[in-house]
Parts: C-alpha cells; sequence; structure tokens
C-alpha cells in the first residue's frame, strides 16, 4: 500500500537542528496491522505524521498507492488524505464547539457528499461504536473513554482503507484501553489497514507487525504470526 | 456547507459572549456613524430632485476674487443686471428667472408678522413645477397678485379659501391671493439651505419689487445679497460646462470695472448643490469630511473585529488543524472564517439598522430635516457595506489561522510563536493613529473658533439690545423721537444708529486714494455708516480726535454732500500712508467710485483696528460716517436689568410707532448665530472623534482581556514564582503602550498638517506653538486612556489567586 525509502525529517529552529527521522525504510501493504514502538522522542508521531501527509519529509521518497507524494503541496495531499487516511489522537482532538454527531460529520464535510448520506452514516457508526445517546452532547460533557470512541468513530466513518493511530489509548485506563483495541481489531479483521503508536506492549500485541523505532532509524521489525 | 458555517458561527458567538458583545457592540457603532454620514451627505447632495426638470436647473453665482478680502470664495448670488443679459444674448436659453428675498410686514385684516417675500420673474414657476391647489402659475403675470403656500394660508385664513382675499406689505401696498402652492418639501435648497433658508410662502411678481421699493433691477451692478438667486434651465441637449462658458462670456463683457475688481467670474451649479452653497463659499467641503470621517470610524471598527478575531482564531488553531486533517481544504476553510466574520457583521448591521431608526428621528426632529433611511433603494449598499466589511474585517485571521499546515495548527504553532502579534500591534497602532488624530484636530478646532468668540467680546455684545429694520417709511422719520424716547428709559444708557451691527455679516467698500484721481495706490476702504453715538455705545475708544457731532454740518452726509468728516481706523491710516493717528487729524483723501456726489474725506477721528466684520475675517482697514440716511438698525446699550428694560423699550416702540411691531433682538443672538454654524462642525466632529476613540479603547480592553486570559498560565506560574501583582499588571500594559506611541507618533505630524490647513481659513490663527500644545495635549489624553483601559483590566488579572489561574487551563 504505501512504501517509506530512506525517508529523512529534519527540524530546524533558530540555532538547533532536530534529526527526528534519519533514513527511514519501511513498507505497509493492504491489510497489515502495524504498531510502532520505541522511547519517547525516537520519532514516531513524526513518522505517523508523514505517513498521514500532515507534514512533508525533509528528504527521501514516499510511495502511496504507487504515487510519490514526497514533493506534494497541501492542496494535492489533502486531496489524497481525504480519501484514504482516517486519524486517531492521543489528545481525542475533537471540537469543543461542535456536538458529537457533528463531530463525526466533520469527517464527511469535506467529501462532496450529500446531507441525507453524511446524516446516515454518522448514525450508523454511532450505533456500532454505542454512542447513540450521546448523540447531541459536547463533547466536554464527555468522559475520557466516550471522547475516545468518539474519536474512533469519526476515524472510520469516512470508510477509509487506512487509520493511523498515535497512542490511541495513551490518555485512557485499561479497561477502556482495552474497549478502543477491540474496536481496532474488529476494523483490521474487516479489512482496514491500520497503524499504531503505543508504549504498551500488551498493546502492540494485537498487531501482526512491530516496528521499533530508536533514534530516528528502524531497528527491528518483528512478525508475529496471526 | 453555508448553513453549517452560520452555525459555528453562531455558537462561537454565544461561547465567547463578552468578545462577541465587544465585536457586534463595536462594529455596529461604526457602522451606524458611516451609514448615518453616508445618508446624511446623500440626503444634503441630492436635493430638489423631485422638481421635474431639477437636473436642466442651474444657479449662476458670483466667484470673489482673494484679493477682494471679503473672506468668502464665492456666493451663490448674481447681480439682477445678468438675467436679462441672458435672456437677450443667449439664444438657447428661454428660461431664466430671479428670485430676491425682501423682509416685509405682512398684514391679513388685523394680523400681522414679518415675512420674508420672495420677488420672482414669471419664468420663476415655468423652471419649478409647483403644485397648485388652486390658481395656476400665470398669477405671477399680475402684478398685483401673490403665490402663497399652503403653510401660509393655514397661518392667515385656517380653513376658509385665501383666493382673492387682500395682503398689505408694510401697511401700504396691496396685493390680492391669485393661487396657493402645495408646501414644497424640506428636502428643497428653497427650504433648508444652511445659511439663511426660509421657507418659500410667499411670492410675487418681480415688477412689484420696483413698485413699491426704491429698488431698480434694471442695470444693477452694485447690490449682491446671499440667497438672491438667478435660476436658469437649459433645453435637454445643453450642459452646465456650456452655460459656464456663456456666462464667463457675459461677465467678460458686461461686469462693470468696479465690479471686476472685486469679482472674478459667475459661477454656474447645479441646483442639487444650492442648498450646500455655503461650504463652497467658506471653502470647507463638509460633506466629503463627513463622508470621510463616518468612513475612519468605521475602519477603526473594523480593526477591533480584525484584532479580537485574530487573537481569537489561534485560539481555534487545533480546530482548524483537525478539519485540516478532515481533509479540508484552505479555501474551505478560509470560506468557513469568512461567513462568520460576515454573520457578525450581519449581526451588527441589523443592530445598527435598528439604531438608526431611532437616532434618524430624533435628528429629523431636531434639525427639521427629512432624512430617511428606505431600505428598497439603500438595500443592495448596505448590504455591499456588509459583505465588504465582513470580508475585509475577518480576512487577515481567516488567512492567518487557516494558512499553516495540518500538523502545524493541530500542535498550534501559531499561538506558540506568538504569530500575528506584530500585526495586532500594528492595527492597535492604526486604531489609535486615527483617534489620537481627530482628537486633536477637533481641540484645535476648538480652540481656533473659541478664540474667534473670544475675539467678539470686544464689543460689549452682552449689554446691546438691537432694533431691526428701520429703514422703512413710517419709521425712519421717527428715528429721532424714538432715540429721545429710548434715551428717557432709566436702565438705558445709550442708543446708537448704524447700517449695520458689527458680526452682521455685512459688506460695503469704496476705492480711495490720497490723491484726487489717482487709481495707482488706492486702497479699498470698508464703511459704516452710523450715528454720532455709535463708539460710545460700542465702547470703541478714539485715539486721537473725536466722534462725529449732530451740529456741524460737514460731520453728516446728505445726498449733496461733496465732502464729509469721518473717523478711520488705525489700519485705513496705515494702508493710505497718512502717518501715526496724532497726526491724522484733517489730513484728507478722496473717493475713486463716481457714483454719487461725495469725492473728499476729511478725518475727524482715529480708533484702533478692531475685527468689526467678524467671523474668520481680517481686520479690515474702515471709515465710519454718520449718515442719517442709513439708519437701519439701533443699538440700545442697557445697563443692568436686560429683560425689564427690554419691556420698557417695547412700550416706547409701541407709542412711537403703533403702525409696526418691534423687530427686537439681542447682540448676542446675532453673534451666536455666526457662531452656531462653526460650533455644529466642531461637536459634529468631537462626535466622531469621541466614538472612534471609544471603539479603539473598547477593542483594546478586549484584545487585553483576551490576551490575559490566554497568559493565564503563565500569569499563574510566574505568581507562583514570586512576582507581584504590580510586575505582572505592567508585563500586562507593556504589550500596548509601544504601539499606542508609535500611533502618536504618525498621527501627531498629521493632525498637525490638517489642522494648518483648517487653520489658513482664519485671519487670526492660534500660534503654531500652541496648536503643538494642544495637539501634544489630545495625544497624552488618548494615551492615558489607553492605559487606563489596559491597566485597570491588568490589576485586576494581578490580584487574582495563583491557583485560580493554574487551574483556568
Ligand atoms: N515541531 C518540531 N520542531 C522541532 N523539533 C521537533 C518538532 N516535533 C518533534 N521534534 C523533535 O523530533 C523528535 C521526534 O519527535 P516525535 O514527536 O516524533 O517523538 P515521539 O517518538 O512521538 O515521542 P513521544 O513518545 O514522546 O510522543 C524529538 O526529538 C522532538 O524533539
Ligand atoms: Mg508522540
Amino acid at each position: 500500500m504505501l512504501k517509506l525509502h530512506d525517508l529523512y525529517k529534519v527540524y530546524r529552529t533558530d540555532d538547533v537542528e532536530t534529526v527526528a527521522l534519519s533514513g527511514v525504510n519501511l513498507e505497509i501493504n493492504q491489510g497489515d496491522f502495524i504498531a510502532v514502538m520505541g522511547p519517547s522522542g525516537c520519532g514516531k508521531s513524526t513518522l505517523l505524521n508523514i505517513i498521514g501527509m500532515l507534514d512533508s519529509p525533509s528528504d527521501g521518497s514516499y510511495c502511496f498507492l504507487d504515487e510519490d507524494v514526497a514533493g506534494y503541496g497541501e492542496a494535492q495531499l489533502s486531496v489524497i488524505r481525504k480519501k484514504n487516511i482516517g486519524f486517531i489522537f492521543q489528545s481525542f482532538n475533537l471540537i469543543d464547539e461542535l456536538t458529537v454527531a457533528e463531530n463525526i460529520e466533520l469527517a464527511l464535510l469535506y467529501h462532496d457528499m450529500p446531507a441525507a448520506e453524511r446524516t446516515r452514516r454518522v448514525k450508523d457508526v454511532m450505533d456500532r461504536i454505542g454512542i447513540a445517546h450521546r448523540a447531541g452532547h459536547m463533547p466536554g460533557q464527555l468522559s475520557g473513554g466516550q471522547q475516545q470512541r468518539v474519536a474512533v468513530a469519526r476515524a472510520i466513518v469516512g470508510d477509509q482503507p487506512l487509520i493511523l493511530a498515535d497512542e490511541p489509548t495513551g490518555n485512557l485506563d485499561s479497561v477502556h484501553g482495552q474497549e478502543v483495541m477491540d474496536m481496532l481489531r474488529t476494523l483490521h479483521s474487516e479489512g482496514t489497514t491500520i497503524v499504531m503508536v503505543t508504549h504498551s506492549p500488551a498493546h502492540a500485541d494485537y498487531a501482526q507487525r512491530t516496528v521499533n523505532l530508536f533514534d530516528g532509524y528502524v531497528v527491528t521489525e518483528n512478525t508475529r504470526a496471526a | 456547507m453555508f448553513w453549517n458555517n452560520i452555525k459555528i458561527a453562531l455558537r462561537n458567538l454565544k461561547k465567547n459572549k463578552l468578545y462577541a458583545t465587544i465585536n457586534v457592540v463595536g462594529l455596529a457603532l461604526g457602522l451606524a456613524l458611516y451609514v448615518f454620514a453616508s445618508l446624511l451627505a446623500d440626503y444634503e447632495r441630492t436635493h430638489d430632485m423631485f422638481f421635474r426638470n431639477a437636473d436642466r436647473i442651474y444657479t449662476v453665482g458670483t466667484s470673489v476674487l482673494p484679493e477682494a478680502n471679503l473672506g468668502i470664495r464665492d456666493i451663490d448670488s448674481a447681480h439682477t443686471a445678468l438675467a436679462p443679459l441672458i435672456k437677450a444674448e443667449i439664444a438657447d436659453i428661454q428660461l431664466v428667472a430671479r428670485s430676491l428675498r425682501r423682509e416685509y410686514l405682512v398684514r391679513v385684516d388685523q394680523e400681522s408678522f414679518y415675512e420674508r417675500v420672495r420677488f420672482v420673474d414669471p419664468e420663476f414657476t415655468e423652471i419649478f413645477d409647483f403644485k397648485f391647489v388652486s390658481g395656476d402659475p400665470s398669477a405671477l403675470q399680475d402684478p398685483s397678485s401673490v403665490i402663497i403656500s399652503e403653510a401660509f394660508s393655514q397661518k392667515y385664513f385656517g380653513d376658509s379659501d385665501p383666493i382673492g382675499k387682500v395682503v398689505t406689505l408694510d401697511n401700504k401696498h396691496d396685493f390680492h391671493i391669485a393661487a396657493v402652492i402645495e408646501d414644497v418639501p424640506l428636502n428643497s435648497h428653497f427650504n433648508s439651505a444652511i445659511l439663511n433658508a426660509s421657507v418659500l410662502d410667499i411670492f410675487i411678481s418681480f415688477q412689484a419689487l420696483s413698485r413699491i421699493s426704491d429698488y431698480n433691477p434694471e442695470g444693477e451692478w452694485d447690490n449682491l445679497s446671499v440667497n438672491d438667486l438667478t435660476y436658469v434651465q437649459l433645453p435637454p441637449q445643453l450642459d452646465g460646462d456650456w452655460l459656464q462658458a456663456q456666462a464667463t462670456s457675459l461677465f467678460d463683457r458686461h461686469m462693470p470695472e468696479a465690479g471686476k475688481d472685486v469679482f472674478s467670474g459667475f459661477k454656474v451649479r447645479p441646483l442639487k448643490k444650492a442648498n450646500l452653497v455655503i461650504w463652497e463659499m467658506l471653502g470647507l467641503p463638509v460633506m466629503t469630511i463627513i463622508k470621510l470621517l463616518g468612513l475612519l470610524v468605521l475602519i477603526v471598527a473594523c480593526v477591533n473585529y480584525t484584532n479580537l478575531a485574530t487573537a481569537q482564531a489561534l485560539g481555534r488553531s487545533r480546530e482548524v488543524g483537525m478539519r485540516k486533517t478532515m481533509g479540508a481544504s484552505q479555501r474551505q476553510l478560509l470560506t468557513q472564517f469568512l461567513v462568520e466574520s460576515i454573520t457578525i457583521t450581519a449581526i451588527a448591521m441589523l443592530v445598527a439598522l435598528a439604531g438608526l431608526e431611532v437616532i434618524i428621528q430624533l435628528f429629523n426632529n431636531a434639525t427639521n430635516k427629512i432624512l430617511t433611511l428606505s431600505y428598497m433603494s439603500t438595500l443592495p449598499w448596505l448590504v455591499m457595506t456588509t459583505l465588504i466589511v465582513g470580508v475585509s474585517a475577518g480576512a487577515y485571521p481567516a488567512w492567518l489561522i487557516t494558512r499553516a499546515s495540518p500538523i502545524d495548527a493541530l500542535r498550534d504553532v501559531a499561538r506558540k510563536t506568538k504569530k500575528g502579534t506584530r500585526f495586532r500591534a500594528v492595527m492597535i497602532g492604526v486604531q489609535f493613529a486615527i483617534s489620537v488624530f481627530m482628537l486633536s484636530v477637533v481641540a484645535i478646532m476648538y480652540v481656533q473658533n473659541q478664540k474667534m468668540e473670544d475675539a467678539s467680546y470686544v464689543f460689549p455684545r452682552s449689554e446691546i439690545y438691537t432694533l431691526q429694520r428701520l429703514n422703512v417709511e413710517g419709521i425712519s422719520e421717527r428715528l429721532d423721537t424714538l432715540q429721545t424716547e429710548l434715551k428717557n428709559i432709566p436702565g438705558v444708557e445709550n442708543v446708537a444708529y448704524s447700517i449695520w451691527t458689527p458680526f452682521d455679516q455685512s459688506n460695503s467698500s469704496t476705492n480711495v486714494s490720497t490723491v484726487p484721481g489717482d487709481s495707482s495706490n488706492k486702497v479699498s476702504l470698508h464703511i459704516l455708516r452710523i450715528s454720532p453715538e455709535f463708539f460710545d455705545t460700542y465702547d470703541i475708544p478714539l485715539l486721537s480726535g473725536s466722534a462725529p457731532t449732530r451740529e456741524m454740518a460737514n460731520d453728516m452726509y446728505s445726498e449733496e454732500s461733496e465732502s464729509i468728516n469721518v473717523v478711520v481706523n488705525e489700519l485705513a491710516l496705515e494702508q493710505l500712508s497718512l502717518g501715526p493717528a496724532h497726526e491724522a487729524i484733517n489730513k484728507r483723501f478722496y473717493d475713486l467710485d463716481e457714483d454719487d456726489n461725495l469725492k473728499e474725506f476729511v478725518i475727524k477721528g482715529v480708533v484702533p483696528s478692531q475685527n468689526i466684520v467678524g467671523l474668520h475675517n481680517d481686520i479690515h482697514p474702515f471709515m465710519f460716517y454718520y449718515d442719517p440716511t442709513n439708519h437701519w438698525v439701533a443699538s440700545i446699550r442697557i445697563r443692568g436689568n436686560m429683560l425689564s428694560t427690554v419691556a420698557s423699550i417695547e412700550k416706547v416702540w409701541k407709542d412711537v410707532i403703533p403702525e409696526y411691531p418691534m423687530q427686537g433682538r439681542f447682540l448676542d443672538e446675532t453673534f451666536e448665530e455666526v457662531f452656531k454654524i462653526f460650533r455644529a462642525m466642531n461637536m459634529t466632529l468631537a462626535g466622531f472623534a469621541g466614538l472612534a476613540l471609544i471603539l479603539a479603547l473598547i477593542g483594546l480592553f478586549g484584545l487585553a482581556a483576551f490576551m490575559a486570559a490566554q497568559r493565564t498560565k503563565e500569569i499563574g506560574v510566574r505568581k507562583v514564582l514570586g512576582a507581584g501583582s504590580m510586575q505582572i499588571a505592567r508585563l500586562l500594559v507593556w504589550q500596548f503602550t509601544k504601539p499606542v506611541l508609535w500611533a502618536l507618533l504618525v498621527a501627531l505630524p498629521l493632525a498637525y498638517f490638517a489642522s494648518a490647513a483648517y487653520l489658513t481659513f482664519f485671519a487670526e490663527r492660534i500660534g503654531s506653538s500652541q496648536a503643538a500644545v494642544i495637539m501634544l495635549g489630545a495625544g497624552v489624553f488618548g494615551v492615558l486612556f489607553a492605559w487606563g483601559t489596559v491597566a485597570g483590566h491588568a490589576i485586576r488579572i494581578a490580584q487574582r489567586n495563583p491557583i485560580q489561574a493554574l487551574r483556568y487551563e
């Protein structure tokens, strides 16, 4: 599905240069469930953001569905992104001014989809995730676990083939963390490709493959038999 | 998508109530003022458009040479000799009409009032399509008939039919009413000219004027009174430029040499400008200034919005990042933010319009205008204004916030790196520059006007009561008796007659020279015809010599006089090079104009140079002489209780001149009339400036509140680490001080030039160092207010419990 070759990401601030990624090679296939692990500051989020086209690499090539997107501008990236990628963040990133339903609908808003179709899809997803009774609430009125469920709903409502999750369970207790992992597993079983950053070896076990990063490059890749 | 955007906009408003209120109130104030200023300017500029031929009607006025030193650039009237020339010499023009306005005592049966009567050529009713209630335009063909308005009819006849009834002017001249017209709407120059407006309610054939007075309009090139208009209606194919060319050529060929010393040409104006002519005469483009000020205030209001929205938008960086992550393009997000600002502007516009409904009502009641806000015709303009304001106010914050890459937006980089801070500082600077600019110009204008007003107190203006219109048969023969009787009243100190009083805005002058017939060094001397008591009555000291007396034959002017004793002011002496005051007595100078017998003037007394014409004029060289044939006004100097003395004066008048009602007024009122225009101008400007400053302060307050809220955590941490309240407050205040100081630096020089332009209008100006001090004062005033606003808030924030501050995030 996507292929990173010799990928670099360098942050330049006034006087220091931080090399967040240095020569990452990685290939992800359709239907993979990949866990990215490594110590804090090793570049996991950076990697995920580049895969998600929220950020651009400094050097190297990035092929997404056989298209080299490394040099694309924001306008082109946003078109590919909205078609193919759903996001889940550690800090939920829900919009405080919108209701639960509207937050989920946000993921469809920029897709040229008739309003009735959007409403239907949002309703389906909320039923599936079990937050339909909270549809009219504001994010501030929900618990952390519920908020993350809304975030998951938002990531999957667009039916994108790839889901990127940056520490989706980082802000949750173990029970709620478990819930989110179960949802991801269901999604994977339905054919969605998932890349997830986590610090928890237990959660990494849900994945077929674990990529270990250290100081900006891939150290090991372990594949587990399913 | 569109409704979605509006929904979000409204929700955002609800969430940040303080911010929303400030934005809506600020924009509403700015919009209301701007719309009002535009409406007013348009109203004033589109007078008389209800006349069928309005766009083909022109007035011909006269331009004044600057050297003539009359204090005006032009005058709306032309000599009465002009109209017949236009008709005789320009074949294409069929319709020319003069309108001369004179005051008469109008009597119907036992009721009489002083009225302003217009004497008009028959074409007057062809040019203006008045609506006739009864009778028809041909009424003017008969020089013994009058046309009246419905209001006039109501006043004198109530509900009974006025046609055929007799109207008597000055107790002597009978006219019969031949037609009644509907009242002319208020938005006509007949009613609302700022200078000397008077409703058009009685008019008479022009021929009647020479019959009932000694005025002979034929070949009359001497008299020119404001509001005596000459109207021309052009055929459809010809325009104002063409008429101007014709008028110029007539001026060159027919204006007498004496006139060419004072006037530079005729000036053609479209009818719709007739009511604004005073501003052109004075050379002050007031309507343009009003519109411009409205725009400036609107800009201040927009800047408010931009600033607050920028600050607030940065708080929404995460939202933008999220939307981008979901695939929103920058264009879509820009639209979202712009829809938001347009929504707020639209709400503000609605508030402004609601306010305007009330304001316009009050304004109309106070000013006798009929300003209306007609939504039908102004809707496109209102919508455009809303869109333009909404887009221009919201453009910068929208661009700033949607420009970041998704990841930067999610990380809220913009806020952390203080993006937009400089922009906000510049915007605060712009606001304060505009406010301080307006404040200091207003302050200068105020002080200058005050100076002009103070100058008028050389004369004992509050102790003088004047009686007007004494130059009428039936009054003028009894002036000696009147004077004697008035002097017998205990409170009356002195009674003087003159042709006009100081500050009356009249002018008459003649060219003189120290060598008879030598026009190579002629001096134009202004003349004031008086009675001997004038100098005592007005406290004008004689520097040498003495005032004219009633006893000496040569002291008194008569039609046969060839030589007369005069009093001159020092400036006249200087211009005639006649040496110092004590050496001037008995020196002579000579009249160069050959219009009467008078040839020689002998100096009998010298007075100091004072500003007698008043207003913004120079001090002119003057001569005074005793002329009993021209006693138009009595000035009565009163000591003690004004009101009871005036009652006694009235009693005396009734005894001596029972046929005419007394027309008395305090000299103060004459002076006030002159100053009230300037005062109104000043008030208007002060209103604009005040509003601009208030808006700027509201904006500053909102921004300060916002910034402080954003820095709550920082403030908390600083306090935990030991910072004192004062240190925190200083931190918060300082960020706003720099832009405000910059604003001063830009605004003050601009204000200096702007007020210099205003000051050139006055002969006696405040000094430039005084002007500088005044402007600095205004600047400091602005800065103090800014500091007060921010500091008040900062101190409250700084005194909060640090834990409260930390818990906030
Ligand atoms: N915007 C930025 N500017 C400068 N340096 C950055 C920026 N973002 C990340 N970095 C640096 O890049 C490196 C990788 O950061 P990244 O956020 O990818 O780490 P991470 O592996 O996700 O860590 P964590 O587990 O703590 O989330 C770090 O050293 C960080 O300091
Ligand atoms: Mg991370």
